[in-house]
């Protein structure tokens, strides 16, 4: 039998609250972190169709990190130091205990270090001085300074290594951690899902490419509303995800809290479209048919399923459909939740988040609301989903994550018997 | 035009900005690596500052000499001073890559193209 792998620290940055106690409890309470966009100096925001976010408003990195740790990094990378630093002293993990070789930090992101990237880009070619693009500029955008400032932080100095697979990338950061350490090339992997790009070109980009929700502007917290019928594209959100991942062994070792094991992955793609899913669900099917079966459970041993669910007409309707195909009629005994209708779209947090949520939800036994749910949609209507928070044994949770780039990933999590 | 005390003030500002530290406690003497712990991309990251304040581009083989706040403080008021004392020896490179600074300089006229 392989090494088994547990999940023994947590740690949150988001719209709805930074640290794990306070999103948690916004969660639960079915809290909306999206707002207004109060501006996009110097554009004019009548310029951008969609105008509403999920913000996390006023972070300042010296208020959760040592003072200059978080200097030469861009916001993502902030997002991503808190949330681990968060998900260690959750873990109660102590470098200094380890063998540094043996802890490995693997970061999910999407977009990456747009802030300061776009500022340079716009100085550059407006003001044509070469000789004044920021001397950080490359070591800032070059997407792996979040796994690389984590590791720097924490002297982990074990397999460093950052997945950029769009809105899945945080899933497969899971997954990836997972076989690092079933592999045996790791004892513990920090891992981290992060970004930070509701900046003036990467949104300008999503509302051109007609992603985004447009025609709840003027009720933000209505506009991130997965399965609902009068659903019309997701909302972007920010923040990080943190999840310390070890061999049980390792972690019974060090008497460490588990909140739940990570049991299965699968990583695949639909070899289809770049941004539109396989209207069947086939493929979205056989990913999670996949992941079942690397944690050896079958589709009736499933519980809850932390779905992908980013509020988009398609989207949505697909997963739901996959879901029946896997689940058959099982797919309405499960209890079924979407965080990105309490914090937006987070895109390359989205998966780590969803982590974050399904350990909690297995060890809580309960399921935070999906907002917005006011009239389901029959097209993606599912029995175990609910605008009210749930109360669920749950033995056995499903993570979907889908990306661009016709990118799949499912990861399964376990119920540890305490 | 700047005068000696002009530039040191403002360079010892611009490195105690950059370091979070009050200007008094940063001496000429200063070696910018041993005294004020600056690694090498910290000194590359400083100097792009000044490079700002001062409307200069420093050529990369002016970098070596620039070891102490003091030799910053020279070689800025060098780049700086009115013609007659541009003619200290240490940068023979200079005047060229001064020359290269105008021209990307005189450009942003053309701007309103973009707009």
């Amino acid at each position: 039998m392989s090494t088994r792998v547990v999940i023994t620290g947590l740690g949150v940055v988001s719209p709805i609250g930074i640290g794990v106690p306070q999103f948690w409890k916004a969660a639960l309470e079915g809290r909306s972190g999206i707002s207004a966009i109060p501006s996009f100096d110097p554009f004019p925001l009548e310029g951008y169709r969609s105008r509403i976010a999920g913000r996390i408003v006023d972070f300042s990195p010296d208020q959760y990190l040592p003072a200059g740790q978080g200097d030469r990094v861009d916001r993502y990378a902030q997002f991503a130091l808190v949330a681990a630093k968060e998900a260690l002293a959750d873990a109660d993990f102590k470098m200094d205990r380890e063998d540094p070789h043996r802890v490995g930090v693997i970061v999910g992101a999407g977009m990456g270090g747009m802030v300061m990237g776009e500022r340079e880009i716009t100085q550059l070619y407006e003001q044509k001085r070469p000789h004044r693009v920021h001397p950080n500029f490359i070591p800032v955008i070059t997407l792996n300074s979040a796994s690389g400032i984590v590791a720097m932080a924490y002297g982990a100095k074990g397999p460093n290594l950052t997945i950029s697979t769009a809105c899945s990338s945080s899933a497969h950061a899971l997954g990836q951690a997972m076989h690092a350490i079933r592999a045996g090339t790791a004892d513990a992997v920090i891992v981290v899902g992060a970004d930070a790009s509701i900046t003036p070109l990467v949104f300008a980009g999503f509302c051109s490419l007609r992603a985004l929700s447009t025609k709840y502007n003027d009720a933000p917290e209505k506009a991130s509303r997965p399965f609902d019928r009068g659903r019309d594209g997701f909302v972007m959100g920010e923040g990080a995800g943190a999840l310390i991942l070890e061999s049980l062994a390792h972690a019974k070792k060090r008497k460490a809290r588990i909140y739940a094991e990570v049991a299965g992955y699968a990583a695949t793609s639909e070899a289809h479209h770049m941004v539109i899913p396989r209207e069947d669900g086939e493929e979205v099917a056989t990913t999670m048919r996949l992941a079942l079966k690397d944690a050896g459970v079958t589709p009736a041993q499933v519980d809850y399923i932390n779905a992908h669910a980013t509020s988009t007409t398609v989207g949505d309707a697909v997963e739901v459909k996959a879901i029946r195909l896997v689940f058959k009629s099982r797919a309405d005994k499960l209890a079924v939740n979407a965080t990105k209708s309490l914090v937006g779209h987070t895109l390359g947090a989205a998966g780590s988040l969803a982590g974050v949520v399904s350990a909690l939800t297995l060890t809580s036994g309960q399921v935070h609301p999906t907002l917005n749910l006011d009239d389901p949609d029959p097209a993606c209507a599912l029995a175990g989903l609910s605008k009210e928070q749930q109360t669920r044994k749950a033995k056995v949770a499903l993570i979907n994550a889908f990306g661009f780039g016709s990118n799949n990933a499912a990861v399964v999590l376990k119920a540890v018997a305490s | 035009m700047a005068t000696t005390t002009d530039v040191s003030n403002k360079i010892v500002q611009a490195l105690a900005d950059y370091l979070k530290r009050d200007a008094a406690s940063i001496e000429p003497t200063h070696h910018l690596r041993e005294d004020l712990g600056l690694d090498s991309m910290a000194v590359i990251e400083m100097l792009y500052r000044i490079e700002e304040v001062f409307n200069l581009q420093i050529p990369d083989q002016d970098l070596v000499g620039l070891t102490t706040v003091g030799h910053v403080i020279d070689y800025v008021q060098g780049r700086v001073a009115p013609a007659p004392a541009k003619s200290a020896a240490k940068t023979p490179a200079k005047p060229p890559a001064k020359t290269a600074t105008k021209k990307p300089a005189a450009k942003p006229s053309t701007k309103s193209k973009k707009a």
